[in-house]
């Protein structure tokens, strides 16, 4: 049991790293963005190809830190990853939502949105071939913390975890206590006061989905780090972070990160009730519950 | 020719079983403006339901009442109206996306169980011994098609004839009052849960019946024909047809099924033997491409008489009165 | 007005070009269209398309069928039943074929053969469809006698991997089965098997496709605490499941099924924790005819068949391209059904699964003969179901490839199975 909440809080931290991008977006747009799970894929496979490119260009950065089976290479990777990760996110709004947004309505977006997911999904999987790969092939084995109860964790998770919290750490300051943190919030808040005092709404706009397209990156490499990678990442994460970003309201930074690591723990503990076979309908049972409780999510407030 | 005909035919059975759904999906969305994210779960319903009560007896799973293929549609759809009930008194008064998730869960959650509850439905193996109506006595082929064909096109013309006259109607008024402004609805006295539920319910078992009848073309069905794309299908349907319209519901219907089918012909048709492979791959990328372009070039979908304004927040949209 | 215009030219272009053909299948070089509808947009599903291509194209080298090229015409079923159908249908009515290569999965494969191609007298034949329904609706007659499958029951795997179990002397044994209906036929049968030789099944449990993680399960696996790991599994979600299993400090001790016997598994999960791995198939690398394939394959594709449905995929095309020869020219779906009866006869001349087999049975057909195709399984037998029952091999992988561990002929494991029951 115990060792099912500790893997749920583990697998939560990429989770909520997903959402908090998803959740950003989703308010500040306004529209349900199907597309954005696909950027962990992206952000995956970037990763992937630049971890090959740095690892010939340079041997010595394939050695691993520590006891973890990320190695110097990956970790530059990763960073290259997330900033193109980014711009594509930007890429990807000039060319298709920002259009879309000037002449549809909320539905149009959503499926626009996925229109766009089906072309990112196959198109890596016309580059990238539609098998496994990974970025190391050793199997990291999990260090027994404790005998009874059993409990082991694997130093990769570990790290996902503090990276994760790290960058939510990041955020958090950025949005109480910059500038530009404080017009993102007013913008998300109200959007023509927040112009009327000069906050430019194109570039808000456009520093959101830098920001989710970052963190949707770091999420991906963490994934393929402790999974494997396959161009289905967006689609198998699609539902865990939009379940994430729903339970903690939409627009709250923080209550997506606790929603992900909600959905982490709810999937895990399910096994203790529920057959397996039913795992995946264990992140809607806790959505349907939360949102029964509190119609707008943990964090969320209802929009005027 | 006839070969021509024949595929013709089993086509439009198909488009045309798909369009009774987004009949049902555009009174849901286009009238009442409920985002139903689990489309699939009311038209599998009605699948799996007429499938159970009309099939022969198993010993693998509950079953083979062997009841006439009209009482075993009939069934189905009480089912999914069943399934509309329950979660429709504990989701609708979401708002927008959080009402699409939810359904979404449901629909995620019923193939879930179909696909574990082997007792039930026969698991991932599908539901077995169901004979289609009549196939004894009328043999198959095209004239079998044909038949099914014309008793497919009649419920779909009474179903289209239904709303339309429902749309026109009061309570079709009530409906679209209710979307616009629900307040003003409530003070006149009006209950705006119970008129969406009746909604949701109603567009349901409409769903119901198009499962049923696919059910019972196929002669067959398992969790694999109630996956989440089957709602993306339909929903595209509507969004491309025109939501808010029961014209540009089936003619979206007719297209998108139409070029859904027709780029794997083409693929297989023009591509090199070597890219065949690929062609997979690019019919997703092809699809995706239709739809993104489509909302880029006709946001309001191919038939716009009915724009929609949806709950607040979006204030780049205008409503006509329906003239349809 | 404009728009409905428009679209009433575009209908009428629409019409025209489907109207042309009817007129396209005027005498050019003789061409025979066969039909496969297969998974290709799924990433083990490219390779089954790939072999049958494969084999289409030893065919036309050594001169085609009744001398004319032979067509495949390949359609994605994207594993979805409604579009599936769609392109049989479609194949049947507009492209006239007389027999259908397909799907992989039951959830296809059933559909199309009660709406598709039963109605239409057209033979199919499937490489890796598993579920036992269709054994029971061939045996309500409801297929015309035109349903085939060059995939073997799971009987014979379960009983195998039981056996297994037993000759390593594990005593608790737990089960990760995938949650579709081969493997939920696996699990099932597993479990019956290992319970009737006296092993504890501590656990057995699904594997969802598409789930972003399987610590869980694995945890809940290892939490039983068993001896060894029964694995039910298609690499994707094999290497997934294993990596979490071993990571957690599960045992290397595990059975496999044959979806298991993939390049990619090996790979991704590594040589020095498959030692104590061992699997199960249903082909039989000793025959000469197995390792011809192995041999022909790899000059072929530069790697080892490894991979669900290859071999049964081969055997499953060159047994109905043997078929229509043995028919003739011009014969339809039910001809052809009753002659791949003259392709897989036991008392028949054996020839070996490539081209100079197919012009030695064609041959043999022109005399009237029958043969006895030893195929990539090895040799298939239909029966009245058109099911194949087949010999057992154990396996495991070896520095270059698989290595044979055990091998049991048909009866050895008829009669296994019977002392199981």
């Amino acid at each position: 049991m115990i060792q099912h909440m500790v893997d749920g809080v583990l697998v939560g931290s990429i989770y909520a790293l997903g959402a908090i991008g998803l959740t950003m977006v989703m308010h500040m747009l306004r529209f349900a963005n199907f597309t954005h799970a696909e950027l962990l894929s992206v952000g995956a496979y970037i990763a992937l190809v630049f971890d090959k490119l740095f690892t010939s260009l340079a041997p010595i950065l394939a050695t691993k830190i520590g006891p973890l089976s990320m190695t110097l290479a990956l970790s530059l990777a990763m960073i290259v990853s997330m900033a193109l990760t980014a711009a594509s996110a930007v890429v990807i709004d000039r060319l298709v939502f920002r259009r879309i947004r000037q002449r549809g309505d909320m539905l149009s977006m959503v499926f626009a949105s996925f229109g766009v997911a089906l072309i990112l999904r196959n198109v890596i999987g016309l580059i990238f071939g539609l098998g496994t790969t990974l970025y190391s092939k050793d199997i990291a084995f999990a260090v027994i913390i404790s005998l009874d109860p059993l409990l082991m964790v694997r130093p990769d998770q570990i790290a996902v975890l503090g990276v994760a919290l790290v960058l939510m750490l990041v955020l958090h300051l950025v949005l109480s206590r910059t500038i530009f943190g404080y017009a993102l919030r007013a913008v998300a808040e109200n959007a023509s006061l927040a112009q009327v005092n000069g906050i430019n709404l194109g570039r808000i706009v456009v520093a959101v989905w830098l920001i989710g397209g970052a963190l949707a990156a770091a999420a991906g490499v963490f994934y393929g780090l402790t999974n494997q990678i396959t161009p289905v990442i967006g689609r198998d994460l699609l539902m865990p972070v939009f379940a994430a970003a729903i339970v903690g309201g939409i627009g709250s930074v923080y209550g997506a990160a606790m929603g992900g690591f909600l959905v982490g723990l709810a999937a895990n503990l399910a096994l203790v009730i529920l057959p397996s076979g039913y795992s995946p309908s264990v992140p809607f049972l806790i959505i349907l519950v939360v949102l029964i409780l509190r119609p707008n999510g943990m964090f969320g407030e209802a929009r005027p | 020719m006839m070969g021509l005909l024949s595929y013709l035919v089993f086509f439009s059975t198909v488009a045309s079983i798909l369009a009774i759904a987004v009949l049902g999906l555009n009174l849901q969305w286009g009238n009442a403006g409920l985002f139903n994210g689990g489309v699939a779960a009311f038209f599998g319903a009605g699948a799996y339901g007429a499938l159970i009560l009309g099939g022969t007896p198993q010993e693998v799973h509950l079953g083979g009442f062997g009841l006439p293929f009209g009482v075993a549609l009939i069934g189905g759809m009480f089912a999914a109206g069943a399934l509309a009930w329950i979660f429709g008194r504990l989701t609708l008064r979401l708002r927008h996306d959080y009402l699409a998730i939810a359904t979404f869960g449901v629909a995620v959650t019923f193939e879930n169980v179909m696909r574990n509850a082997q007792w039930l439905s026969g698991g991932a193996q599908g539901i077995r011994g169901f004979a289609r109506p009549l196939q004894a006595e009328l043999g198959a082929g095209l004239s079998y098609n044909a038949l099914y064909l014309a008793m497919v096109a009649a419920l779909l013309i009474l179903t289209y004839l239904f709303l339309q006259h429902l749309s026109r109607s009061p309570f079709g008024r009530l409906i679209r009052a209710i979307r616009e402004d629900e307040e003003a609805a409530q003070s006149l006295g009006k209950s705006p849960a119970k008129v969406r539920l009746t909604a949701f319910v109603t567009g349901s078992v409409i769903m119901g019946l198009a499962g049923g009848l696919y059910g019972g073309f196929y002669a067959f069905v398992s969790p694999q024909d109630v996956l989440p794309i089957l709602t993306f299908q339909i929903w595209a349907m509507l969004i491309v047809g025109g939501a808010g319209n029961n014209r540009g519901a089936i003619a979206g219907a007719f297209l998108i099924w139409g070029a859904w089918t027709a780029s794997g012909w083409a693929l297989s048709k023009f591509a090199p033997v070597e890219a065949q492979l690929y062609a997979g791959s690019i019919q997703y990328i092809l699809i995706g491409s239709v739809i993104v372009g489509m909302l880029l070039w006709r946001p309001q979908g191919l038939f716009p008489e009915r724009l929609l304004v949806s709950h607040s927040g979006q204030n780049n949209r205008t409503y006509k009165p329906a003239g349809e | 007005m404009k728009k409905t215009r428009h679209m009433l030219r575009m209908g009428v272009a629409l019409g025209l070009g489907l109207g042309s053909f009817g007129t396209m299948a005027a005498a050019q070089d003789c061409t025979i269209a066969v039909g496969a509808v297969l998974p290709t947009s799924v990433d083990w599903g490219r390779p089954i398309a790939e072999t049958a291509q494969w084999v289409v194209e030893q065919v036309n080298g050594a001169g085609g069928v009744n001398d004319c090229q032979v067509n495949l015409i390949l359609r994605d079923s994207q594993v979805d039943p409604k579009v599936g159908v769609d392109a049989a249908k479609a194949l049947v009515d507009l492209d006239g074929i007389q027999v259908l290569l397909g799907a992989v999965s039951s959830g296809v494969s059933m559909p199309i053969l009660t709406s598709v191609t039963a109605p239409a007298g057209v033979m199919q034949m499937s490489c890796c469809s598993s579920s036992n329904a269709f054994t029971a609706l061939a045996a309500d007659g409801k297929d015309n006698d035109l349903w085939f499958r060059t995939f073997a029951t799971t009987t014979v795997q379960a009983a195998m991997g039981a056996k297994v179990a037993r000759d390593q002397g594990y005593k608790k044994v737990a089960i990760l089965y995938k949650n579709d209906d081969w493997g939920q036929d696996m699990g099932k049968s597993v479990a019956a098997f290992l319970e009737a030789l006296g092993i504890e099944v501590t656990a057995n449990i699904a594997i969802n496709d598409a789930q972003p993680s399987y610590r869980a399960e694995a945890a809940q696996a290892i939490a039983s605490q068993p001896e060894a790991l029964y694995l039910a599994l298609y690499p994707t979600e094999g290497t997934a499941a294993v990596r979490e299993w071993l990571s957690l400090g599960g045992s290397e001790n595990m059975i496999m099924a044959n979806a298991l016997k993939s390049e990619e598994f090996r790979e991704n999960v590594g040589m020095q924790y498959l030692g104590s791995a061992l699997g199960t198939d249903t082909a039989s690398p000793r025959e000469d005819s197995a390792t011809a394939f192995v041999d022909a394959y790899g000059a072929k594709f530069g790697t080892a068949p490894t991979g669900p449905g290859l071999a049964n995929s081969y055997d499953a095309t060159m047994i109905a391209l043997m078929a229509m020869e043995a028919a003739g020219k011009d014969a339809k779906g039910p001809q052809i059904a009753a002659a791949v009866a003259r392709v897989t006869d036991p008392a028949g001349t054996p020839v070996s699964a490539d081209a100079a087999g197919f012009l030695a049975a064609k041959a043999v057909f022109a005399a009237g003969g029958s043969v006895m195709y030893q195929g990539a399984t090895g040799n298939v037998q239909f029966d009245a179901n058109g099911d194949v029952s087949a010999p057992a091999v154990v396996w495991k992988f070896g520095d270059a490839g698989i290595d044979e561990v055990e091998f049991l002929s048909l009866t050895e494991v008829d009669a296994f199975v019977a002392a199981l029951k």
